[in-house]
């Protein structure tokens, strides 16, 4: 495969796009951990990089694969393979000036929701209307409204039974000993099987349920043995104190904390790199198979691009949304953090693409619905809806308008 | 894309108990400012006014503050029905402790002595009343922190019903001094009687609005 100009351009987008993600969306996954004190800065950037690389890496590939080739089928393009990478390579250059833009402007705006709108786009000016792929497409815009519900529903269900059986028992400091252990074993147990569960192509290691389920157990049941093994060692503090509960929760959503960055970095890396690997495979092969799995390489790619926005600018982000969310305590930043990450983890398997941050607005609203939170601005509610509206055909129109500019120069 | 941080709005629990500080410290004025007036210390009943005067002043504006921040579209984990009753009933305790101090300063009445012991200690039990809300309402905050249940709304909640108990007990001390008041008639002139039933409704009063706050906290805790 050759370096044209063509493709040095589209990875520079593409790689821009990655930049982008760790530099302004990492820090909406982060900052309910920094705000409610239980991951420091420093921790934080770690944690980020650690975990948006491997979420990237490992389960990166299923929204990738519908980002790169299920909206617009590249069997349309079996005669002009060119057309195919100009058109994806409109699509990644629309959605980052759409980023651009917004961003100026101040306007909220989903970089997931900016790359579906720029693939249709795409789709719209080179397929047309009809041969837009809508069984993928609807879908993609259900879950943009199910998964803050779904968030928000597991953070509700979540808070509720912190609040029931710890905060509110006789000796909340023993019934978070007791009952931490499982809640962790539970995250290790949907983290687990996220990866292992026919998850692994790419490692050649495609475990079926029966396989996978007895590991993900056995995961869980080693994170929850930790997490025992932790709070035992501590020593107990006297007299009732919900203070108490808070510090040893910060424990507890260390986990939840690597859980959001794992899933962020499984869901966002395709918005960045499933045009590029539509590119670089079309490149490679002269067209591209649909059932091509997306090279582990171009993961790897988009995972350090993320980490490399997280190391120039995210961390000031971090450090910024950390000091505007303090009223984040670490049991409730514990439950959000559980709903909106399994929620995304989900969507991720399923290859949808949707919005970490939306997810996490619905699990703080959850979290708000259970008595968990002292004042939420539902305003907000207002501005994700926003972000539907504006973006899919303002994302689109940009690619519209690139899709000729790329075609001009690169013929 | 930072859509995140304007979820957070600001928390008004925080300001509420500020709220209730500074009515206590006004109402803390007034066992000093009824003395200095049983005592005929007119000048100290003039500079405890001005006390008490800026005291209420500052109340006010952290009540204003504390409506002015809360926007329809803030979700909180109380009715805000009942936090803004809350903050209004809290308000007139402080509103009503500055009635007393206007009072008694526009007439120098004298008080026949052997009623001083009685008087003061209805103003005592007044005082005890509002204490124990104070007490209740500075929790607010870590009630909020513990999701509103717990051992710490137990306790405000017997709080609650020690507010409601003095009350009761304040209501009684204030018929008795009503009592012995027109016992002694025969001594005073009409317009010191008139004043002085006026001392005594505005000192029950600060209990009555002590009993309300009391009821409308004890709302906020059991009804989300």
């Amino acid at each position: 495969m050759e370096l044209t100009p063509f493709l040095i351009f589209a990875l520079a987008v593409g790689l821009f796009m990655a930049w982008n993600i760790g530099a302004n969306d990492v820090a909406n996954a982060m900052g309910t951990s920094v705000g409610s004190g239980a991951l420091t800065l420093k921790q934080a950037i770690l944690v980020a990089a650690v975990f948006e690389f491997l979420g990237a890496v490992l389960v990166g590939a299923h929204v990738t694969e519908t980002i790169k080739g299920e909206i617009i089928s590249p069997g349309f393009f079996a005669d002009d393979p060119m057309a195919f990478m100009t058109g994806m390579a409109a699509a990644l250059l629309g959605a980052a000036i759409w980023l651009l833009v917004a961003t100026a402007l101040g306007l909220p705006v989903s970089t997931t929701h900016s790359i579906v709108g720029a693939v249709v786009g795409f789709g719209l000016v080179s397929v047309g209307w009809r041969d837009i792929s809508w069984d993928t497409l609807g879908p993609i815009v259900v879950s943009w409204v199910v998964s803050p519900l779904c968030g928000g529903l597991l953070a509700f269900l979540m808070f509720t039974f912190v609040r029931r059986r710890i905060i509110l028992a006789e000796d909340p400091y023993g019934a978070t000993v007791r009952w931490s252990p499982y809640l962790v074993a539970l995250v290790g147990f949907t983290l687990g099987l996220s990866i292992l569960y026919k998850g692994l192509r790419n490692l050649n290691l495609d475990f079926p349920f029966h396989v996978a389920g007895p590991m993900c157990l056995a995961i869980g049941a080693a994170l929850g043995l930790a997490m025992r093994a932790w709070l035992v060692r501590r020593p107990r503090p006297t007299g009732y104190s919900v203070g108490a509960v808070e510090r040893l929760f910060a424990g507890l959503q260390v986990v939840t904390a690597c859980y959001v960055a794992f899933a962020h970095g499984a869901n966002d890396v395709a918005n960045a790199i499933g045009p590029i690997a539509a590119i670089v495979q079309t490149a490679r092969d002269g067209v591209l198979a649909a059932e091509a799995t997306v090279p582990i390489g171009i993961l790897v790619l988009g995972g350090v691009g993320i980490v490399v926005g997280l190391a120039t600018w995210g961390y000031k982000v971090i450090d910024t949304v950390g000091h505007k969310i303090t009223s984040m305590t670490p049991t409730r930043g514990f439950s959000a953090e559980f709903g909106a990450a399994t929620t995304v983890l989900l969507a991720s398997r399923l290859g949808l693409p949707i919005s970490t941050t939306h997810t996490l607005i619905g699990a703080v609203i959850g979290v708000g619905f259970a008595r968990g939170m002292a004042a939420l601005n539902l305003r907000v509610i207002r501005h994700i809806v926003y972000s539907w509206v504006i973006t899919i055909p303002a994302a689109a129109l940009v690619t519209v308008v690139s899709w000729y500019a790329l075609r001009a120069v690169f013929g | 894309m930072r859509a995140i941080t304007e979820l957070f709005g600001r928390s008004p629990f925080g300001p509420l108990v500020q709220h209730t500080h500074k009515v206590h410290e006004t109402v803390r004025e007034v066992r000093p400012l009824i003395a200095a007036f049983l005592e005929g210390r007119h000048e100290e009943v003039r500079s405890i006014y001005d006390r008490i005067s800026k005291l209420e002043h500052k109340a006010d504006i952290i009540k204003r503050e504390i409506r002015d921040h809360l926007p329809k579209s803030l979700f909180l984990p109380v009715d805000r029905g009942d936090m803004l009753k809350f903050l209004k009933e809290q308000d007139a305790i402080a509103d009503t402790a500055e009635d007393i101090a206007v009072l008694l300063t526009i007439r120098e009445t004298p008080v026949p002595p052997e009623m001083h012991e009685e008087i003061l200690a209805f103003t005592d039990k007044v005082i005890d009343v509002s204490d124990r809300l104070v007490q209740a309402a500075s929790e607010l905050e870590e009630l909020q922190e513990a999701s509103f249940g717990g051992r710490g709304a137990q306790r405000v909640l017997e709080l609650i019903e020690e507010v409601s108990h003095g009350e009761y007990e304040a209501d009684c001390l204030q018929t008795e001094a009503s009592r012995r008041l027109y016992v002694l008639e025969d001594r005073l002139d009409p317009t010191s009687i008139y004043f002085i039933m006026k001392l005594f409704r505005l000192l029950g009063e600060i209990a009555n609005h002590a009993e309300n706050t009391g009821d409308n906290l004890r709302m906020m805790l059991t009804k989300g």
